[in-house]
């Protein structure tokens, strides 16, 4: 389901998906229907605008945090014209997975935002690059990320966007063994235990980012 | 033509139709001018006597009231028999507490103007009740006389009526005495509706006597230099009657001396207020004026006790104790006056600095502006151009060369994502939204997190101040972190950020070269932005460094 008040992005959103074989159970305006729509329609995920009416302000991110409260199985992906990665914090902070962050812009690329959209449902982390961004500049002097080259910090990002090992090879232009084999030294530099599933992993890397960047 | 006929219509009614009212009107001060000169007697004897005690607040609120209601009587006159519209004058109340109240009502200028009405209609308004009463008697007597001549005892002089021709040969005085008399009441009538306009209607007396302090004589100041010859020639002339009369009669006691003394006073008051008001004379502010006009009237008042004392008694100089309470309300005027004007020039200094900071402002916004136009222009409309063309390319290859189509597509959503990179940029730098949204301790969190170099943001501001002020602190940190990035080539910055009750501080300091110049634009466009919002901005930046960049924000909300 979608929630976006501008009605000319919501058509041209629920359009993208239907095409590529969603089915869009509703499409709301505001902050209370959004709630609303989760608890009645229960969809797989609800696609947020930070923005929404009355206030403007961060309504549709607090809606959507609501909502997943209430419905905690509720896969949200919050998309707007601009990210914070305080935003990103308050979404991650229940050590869950099934969130996703993105800016609108990433829409355009149809082909990625569906395989995010899909990852979010399915349980995984989408992050936008920005938000990645922002997690990496602040950087401390003896900060563990230093010891990282930078093919596998570029490795690291793609990760912590919530990319699985086939999608970081896809981008890098690897082979899945070689970006297996960076995942491996990345996670041994960073003394982060190796992880069962990909997203479980994304969530460690992330947990370990967001408390080494403050 | 309306005007015109209307402006016969009010000459009729001052001139000829109202007379009588007119008459009545300038009758009235005789009673009231009893009342006037009890209330500010009252009010001369009680307040300095409760001044040292609480009890001079009540005194002061009640002494307050009646003379308002008095002002408010004297208006209701004016409009009912002159015909003159002029605004009640407004109740005012003094602010709470103590001293508060007292400088609420000794501090209030309309106490002030309507004291000086009741006490010109007391003084000048009681003196022309009686010379008018004693003229349309006197007149009327003489008129009357060839009726009752017969039972009467008149004698001029040794000149004795008892004859018919005697009295008939007095009728034509007493019809040129009714005249006088008619010019009296015309005359005396028109001092008083601008009098009144002035010193009794709230807002638009202030507003005329601020408007015309400036040089340009006030309604009341030119109907006083018009009036000067006539009060002369009457004074002159009286005076010459007077005298002729003592000289044809007794010539024993010089009784005249009375009136020479009593109108000369109210003649020599006249002219000096004439001559002060006069722009070779008065000096510029309007306070000064009523100042110079108070204290030419003291000195004349003295001048006629002291006169009263030679010419009767000679003996215990009594004159001193009046003399004494004429020094004392002119000391407490020219202390009033002074406060007056410091106030008013406290008034202009804050007006300079409002114009000039609302010129900044205005130049602020408009450069703004301008800078806004020239990215949107370069920027994302240009890009939406580039897009539209290969779009419309597209569409022409997309039958023929579907390849060339499919690559000039991929480079319109590349377009796209640029445009749209621009446009975010473009829009955090006019108001970034987590200001909006979250407030400034979240935002400068953001800004830190983004700059370039190391940033410690400590905030304490516990309730979110106007929004225009948060703008404001935002840009001054940010400008201030991007000054340390790029130019002082710092490698650490501290932000300091506190609300102490109504105001708020924003201190930036980093660890660069200094020599900041705090006329560059982005300098001196957060300062038009700071002043604009009525705080100040510091900029310290010797050479060798530290920059420190500290705003102080009030945030009155």
């Amino acid at each position: 389901m979608i929630a976006e008040d501008l009605a000319l992005l919501r058509d041209g959103l629920t359009r993208l998906l239907r095409d590529n074989g969603f089915e869009v159970v509703a499409a709301v305006g505001d902050g209370d229907a959004l709630v609303h729509s989760v608890l009645r329609e229960e969809p797989d995920v609800a696609i947020v605008d930070v923005r929404l009416p009355p206030t403007f302000r961060d309504e549709g991110l607090r809606a959507a945090l609501e909502a997943r409260r209430r419905r905690p199985e509720t896969a949200i992906l919050i998309v707007s014209q601009y990210v914070e990665r305080s935003y990103a914090d308050e979404l991650l902070a229940d050590g869950r997975g099934g969130v996703g962050y993105l800016l609108k812009d990433r829409i355009i690329d149809v082909d990625d935002f569906v395989a995010a959209v899909r990852r979010v449902a399915a349980g995984s982390t989408a992050l936008d690059p920005e938000v990645v961004a922002q997690l990496l500049t602040r950087r401390r002097h003896g900060n563990p990320l230093d010891r990282l080259t930078p093919r596998e910090l570029e490795v690291l990002a793609l990760m912590a966007e919530g990319r699985s090992n086939a999608g970081i090879a896809d981008a890098l232009v690897l082979t899945v063994g070689a970006v297996e084999k960076h995942v491996a030294s990345i996670l041994a530099k960073l003394r982060l235990p190796p992880s069962e599933t990909d997203h479980r992993r994304v969530l460690a890397v992330l947990e370990y980012l967001r408390s080494t960047s403050d | 033509m309306v005007e015109a006929s209307e402006t016969t219509a009010r000459r009729a009614r001052v001139g000829r139709v109202g007379v009588g009212r007119a008459l009545l009107y300038l009758l009235t001060a005789a009673p009231l001018s009893a009342l006037w000169f009890g209330l500010l007697l009252a009010g001369a004897i009680a307040i300095p006597l409760t001044a040292p005690t609480p009890l001079v607040v009540p005194v002061l609120v009640a002494y307050r009231a009646l003379v308002w209601s008095g002002a408010r009587l004297e208006a209701a006159l004016v409009r009912d028999l002159l015909g003159v519209e002029i605004e009640a004058p407004l109740a005012r109340f003094g602010a709470k507490g103590y001293l508060g109240r007292v400088r609420g009502v000794v501090g209030d200028p309309a106490l002030w103007r309507e004291q000086t009405f009741l006490f010109l209609r007391m003084v000048l308004g009681g003196a022309l009740a009686v010379a008018i009463a004693s003229a349309i008697g006197a007149s009327a007597w003489l008129v009357a006389l060839p009726a009752m001549y017969s039972s009467v005892d008149f004698d001029i002089g040794s000149w004795h009526v008892d004859r018919l021709g005697r009295a008939l040969a007095l009728v034509p005085a007493g019809v040129a005495g009714l005249a006088v008399s008619w010019f009296l009441v015309v005359g005396g009538a028109r001092i008083w509706p601008p009098l009144a306009r002035v010193l009794l209607a709230g807002g638009a007396g202030t507003a005329g006597s601020t408007a015309t302090a400036a040089g340009e004589p006030t309604p009341v100041a030119h109907a006083l230099r018009r009036a000067l010859p006539f009060h002369a020639a009457f004074f002159v002339l009286l005076n010459a009657v007077l005298i002729a009369v003592w000289a044809f009669t007794t010539a024993g006691y010089f009784w005249p001396e009375w009136t020479l003394l009593t109108l000369g006073l109210l003649l020599a008051i006249h002219g000096w207020t004439v001559l002060v008001q006069g722009s070779w004379l008065g000096p510029r502010s309007a306070a000064t004026r009523a100042l110079r006009v108070h204290a030419g009237a003291a000195a004349a008042i003295g001048l006629f006790l002291v006169c009263v004392w030679a010419v009767t008694t000679a003996g215990y100089f009594w004159p001193m104790w009046p003399l004494l309470g004429l020094a004392l309300l002119l000391g407490g005027h020219a202390l009033t006056a002074l406060a007056a004007t410091r106030d008013r020039e406290r008034l202009t200094e804050r007006i300079d600095v409002l114009t000039t900071t609302r010129s900044g402002a205005v130049d602020a916004a408009e450069a703004e502006l301008r800078r806004i136009e020239r990215d949107l222009h370069d920027g994302a409309q240009a890009r939406l151009v580039a897009l539209g063309m290969s779009l419309g390319l597209a569409e022409q290859k997309l039958a023929s060369d579907p390849d060339a189509a499919l690559q000039l597509l991929t480079e319109a959503r590349v377009g796209a994502g640029e445009a749209l990179r621009e446009l975010r940029d473009l829009a955090r730098g006019i108001h970034p939204p987590i200001l909006a949204d979250r407030g400034l301790e979240p935002a400068l969190a953001a800004l830190a997190a983004s700059a370039p170099l190391r940033v410690d943001v400590s905030a304490h501001v516990p309730e979110r101040p106007p929004a225009p002020v948060e703008t404001a602190a935002y840009f001054v940190a940010a400008e201030a972190l991007a000054n340390a990035a790029k130019h002082a080539a710092a490698s650490h910055v501290e932000i300091r950020i506190y609300r102490l009750a109504d105001v708020l501080t924003v201190v930036v300091v980093d660890d660069g070269r200094g020599g900041a110049d705090p006329a560059g634009s982005g300098l001196s466009g957060i300062r038009r932005r700071v002043e604009a919002l009525d705080g100040s901005l510091r900029v310290v930046s010797p050479p060798g460094g530290p920059t420190s960049v500290e705003a102080v924000l009030p945030c009155a909300s």
